[in-house]
């Protein structure tokens, strides 16, 4: 546990999860799961949801039996060589989650905003701001997340402006698709839900930690309550055809929106979009610093700065639609197989190493 | 690196004082190096005696009246607190505090046959400005009493609102060229230690040569020294003062400066007027309210026009768009040029304004405001909107109560202007995240500055962005960790309040 003035209030956490959830995914991935799961989609939704909400259970089933971050976890568990290796591991896994997210992200600037933009200005300022709130510590980077969930709150309620040209009946008929597809949409929607897993490295800053699953699972009820209102609305908006064309089809739906002042409300949702991802950078890169600095035993900041410069030559090197496609697949592989595989095994050696070296103890004594 | 250099060689300057002054003879022969050093005998019944004062610093009627008439009756130098009507007696052989007493108004007298006691009359000459009204923090109700240069009047007028013993005042030298009086004030009991020791600590351990002002003292205590916002509110409303020492906040004044100054405190609080707490909730709130747009809205619109007419002419309305094309259509400047040209303008007449005596200024602005504004949309320089909108800007960055903070909200907008015109709205929004992470590490006195949004507290957003009645805030806010953190009992207070 760490100090008590660097630590944060167990509602926070509420944020901290819903914040890093919702990316750039949010923005396209009505396509992904719908070429399987079609207008049952939003079953997907739900079902993708659950699944998420029992990997939250068990890594504070694991954290609350330790009271610590994973890379301690580890070194209890496995020694100091082998559970370094395996902390790696996932540092690896959160430096590339952010690559993912700021690279997508560049992805749709280049794409809806300027074709023509100059990668390595964009990436670097990002860099800027990027350093500017890790280097301030675990509590910047949670009011980021704060702010980064308050502040652009109000781009939910352009939702509801297609829904004037909705036609809901294409909801119907419920529970058309079979088993094998439906599983095959919850799987793709999981993708939606990933990044939780920060929450192993910044345990140990809440207060209260083990009363904070609540806020947790309440936080993750608010991502799958905005993914189901836009699955559904965009059930109802688009064709089946339709949406198979449309990469980014929430950022079509708001081609439809209209104010007396303001057309063309994409740009205004790009643009406050800045806000949404920025948190969900920072704290894979905070819990990336974390790690290695409780591995190497190094100063943050110069970590920062290796960090920020690889995340700087992806941004500029990694071009083209495919190949950014191609690493959102392997990150996505990767997070599925850490979350889903990796996290209930260590749940599980982490029972019975404690419960064998709890008989020890009490043998001995 | 210039104050510590100027710090040393004080010290040496202090060094020399201290071998000059061993005796009181040395320390005559020092004094007498000035004109104004004035030394005379007079004679007494039993002894002799001699005077010395500067001229320029006593008030020399006391001299007359309450000192010469009354000597002449001496038999020893330890009679003088008997005798002359004068509070304010010392009898000391140091030879430092006799300077220093000098040096601040005080007449010395001695046997001549004895120098080994020294009576120290106060009898200072000071020129006190008369307590006059607000002109910063002007409001049509409630009280309208400023500060002063003088110190003692300015205890005067915050401890004559808190009656109270528990107020407690520590005085603090700072400087060692002006040796200028520092006082940090707070209530004993409900003030946090932590945040007073803070306070006193960080004024202690100043190093600086000179102190002209309270605003020396934030700009050298304030968490961020480089960072544009003031983290301590300056106020010179001595209610305002009383008021927030009630809320557990800790005030400092300064000898020589009109303007007290107060910590910790929020970036929201720098948009509260201490004329909300006059009027009714409803319309405190609602003035409240329009400040803060004031400020989104001065530091937004020139950097979102020119974001929208250099990149994103799509977001606009085709109705609309008409409107903006016709007053557009015949400059020659791209937006970007044409927006800091007048905001450069804008800020020309604000610094020659100020710069300016009253009576002058009048016709600055005339001329600013009508003729170049006029002429510049009629030469085809700028468009007559973009004229509207920093004009509004301007407006509204001059709504915000405290002055330092207004001219913060009017430096920030060039680095939003010069962002938009790079990369369009992205531009605007990324500068926002920046201002929004460098608002999030600030903090004053140690304590958050986004509070009470981050970290959130409902109990401290009834007096942030609204100000709810009186009779809602019965807690002290939670910022300021309070030893005591009830004001009064709500309870009973609707309790009496029952029909």
């Amino acid at each position: 546990m760490e100090k008590k003035e660097l630590q944060i209030s167990p509602f926070l956490v509420f944020f901290l999860i819903h914040s890093v959830q919702v990316g750039v995914g949010v923005l396209g991935f009505q396509r992904v799961i719908m070429k399987s799961a079609g207008n049952d989609a939003w079953m997907a939704v739900i079902a993708g949801g659950i699944m998420v909400s029992a990997v939250i259970w068990y890594m504070y089933l694991l954290l609350n039996r330790h009271q610590k971050n994973l890379i301690d976890i580890h070194k209890i568990l496995f020694g100091k060589w082998i559970g370094n290796t395996f902390s790696f591991i996932w540092i690896c896994y959160w430096l590339l989650s952010g690559i993912v997210v700021l690279r997508s992200y560049i992805e749709v600037v280049e794409v809806w905003v300027f074709p023509t933009i100059n990668i390595f200005m964009f990436a670097l300022i990002f860099m800027i701001l990027i350093y500017y709130c890790v280097s301030g510590g675990f509590r910047i980077v949670t009011g980021l997340s704060f702010f980064g969930v308050v502040i652009p709150f109000y781009i939910f309620f352009t939702f509801f402006f297609p829904i004037e040209y909705a036609h809901f009946q294409n909801l119907l008929p419920v529970w058309n698709h079979t088993i094998k597809e439906m599983s095959v949409a919850t799987k793709d929607m999981v993708l939606g839900y990933l990044g939780i897993s920060t929450l192993l490295m910044y345990y140990p800053y809440i207060k209260q930690a083990k009363k904070s699953q609540k806020w947790a699972q309440l936080g993750h009820l608010l991502t799958v309550t905005i993914y189901l209102i836009i699955i559904i609305i965009s059930i109802g908006f688009y064709s089946e055809e339709q949406i198979a064309k449309e990469i980014w089809a929430t950022l079509s739906l708001w081609k439809i929106v209209k104010m007396p002042f303001v057309e063309r409300f994409e740009y205004i949702g790009i643009t406050s979009w800045v806000i949404i991802i920025l948190p969900n950078i920072c704290l894979p890169l905070w819990a990336a610093t974390k790690g290695i600095q409780q591995i190497f035993n190094t100063k943050p900041k110069k970590i920062l700065i290796m960090l920020l410069f690889i995340l700087f030559c992806a941004m500029i090197s990694i071009r083209g639609r495919d190949n950014i496609n191609l690493l959102n697949e392997y990150m996505s592989k990767f997070g599925i197989i850490l979350l889903f595989t990796y996290l209930p095994f260590i749940t599980i050696i982490s029972f019975f190493v404690m419960k064998r070296r709890r008989e020890k103890l009490e043998k001995n004594s | 690196m210039r104050i510590r250099r100027n710090s040393s060689r004080m010290k040496k300057i202090e060094n020399d004082n201290k071998e000059d002054t061993s005796s009181l003879q040395d320390l005559l022969q020092e004094l007498t190096k000035s004109k104004e050093f004035t030394q005379f005998t007079y004679p007494g019944r039993d002894f002799t005696l001699c005077f010395g004062y500067y001229v320029s610093l006593i008030n020399l009627e006391i001299l007359h009246r309450d000192i010469l008439p009354y000597v002449k009756e001496l038999t020893s130098i330890y009679e003088l607190p008997y005798v002359l009507p004068i509070e304010d007696i010392v009898i000391t052989s140091d030879s430092k505090e006799i300077q220093n007493s000098l040096l601040r108004g005080s007449i010395f007298l001695f046997d001549i046959n004895n120098l080994s006691q020294v009576g120290i009359v106060k009898a200072s000459l000071e020129h006190v400005r008369q307590v006059s009204l607000p002109e910063v923090e002007f409001s049509v109700v409630g009280p309208k009493e400023a500060f002063v240069e003088s110190l003692d009047t300015n205890v005067n007028l915050v401890r004559r609102r808190l009656p109270i013993p528990e107020l407690v005042i520590k005085e603090i030298e700072v400087g060692q060229l002006s040796k200028t009086r520092v006082s940090v004030l707070y209530i004993d009991g409900i003030a946090n230690n932590e945040n007073v020791n803070t306070v006193i600590q960080r004024i202690s351990d100043l190093e600086i040569a000179q102190v002209n002002d309270s605003s020396t003292i934030t700009q050298l205590i304030q968490d961020n020294q480089n960072s544009p916002f003031p983290q301590l509110i300056d106020t010179e409303r001595p209610d305002r003062i009383a008021s927030v020492l009630g809320e557990g906040k800790i005030a400092i004044l300064v000898d020589g400066a009109p303007h007290g100054l107060i910590g910790p405190t929020t970036f929201f609080e720098f948009f509260s007027a201490f004329e909300d707490y006059f009027l009714n909730w409803t319309i405190a709130s609602f003035f409240r309210l329009v400040r803060f747009f004031a400020v989104f809205f001065s530091i937004l619109v020139t950097p979102i026009y020119v974001a929208v007419l250099t990149y994103h002419y799509e977001l606009i309305p085709k109705d609309m768009l008409a409107t903006l094309i016709t007053s557009r259509n015949a400059i020659p400047l791209p937006p970007i040029l044409e927006a800091i040209i007048l905001e450069l303008t804008i800020e020309l007449l604000r610094e020659a304004g100020a710069r300016l005596p009253t009576k002058v200024g009048q016709t600055i602005g005339i001329v600013g405001g009508i003729v170049i504004g006029t002429a510049s949309v009629e030469a085809g320089l700028t468009s007559n909107v973009l004229l509207i909108l920093v004009a509004l800007a301007a407006l509204a960055s001059f709504t915000t109560p405290v002055y330092q903070m207004g001219n913060t909200i009017r430096l920030i907008r060039f680095p939003f202007l010069l962002m938009a015109h790079y990369i369009g709205l992205l531009g605007v929004a990324l500068s926002f995240c920046f201002l929004l992470i460098h608002l999030l590490r600030l903090s004053s006195l140690g304590r958050p500055f986004l509070e009470p949004f981050y970290p959130l507290r409902l109990q401290d957003l009834t007096d942030s962005l609204v100000r709810l009645p009186f009779s809602k805030q019965s807690k002290r806010p939670i910022l300021e960790q309070t030893n005591d953190t009830v004001k009064f009992n709500q309870s009973k207070a609707e309790k009496k309040n029952d029909l």
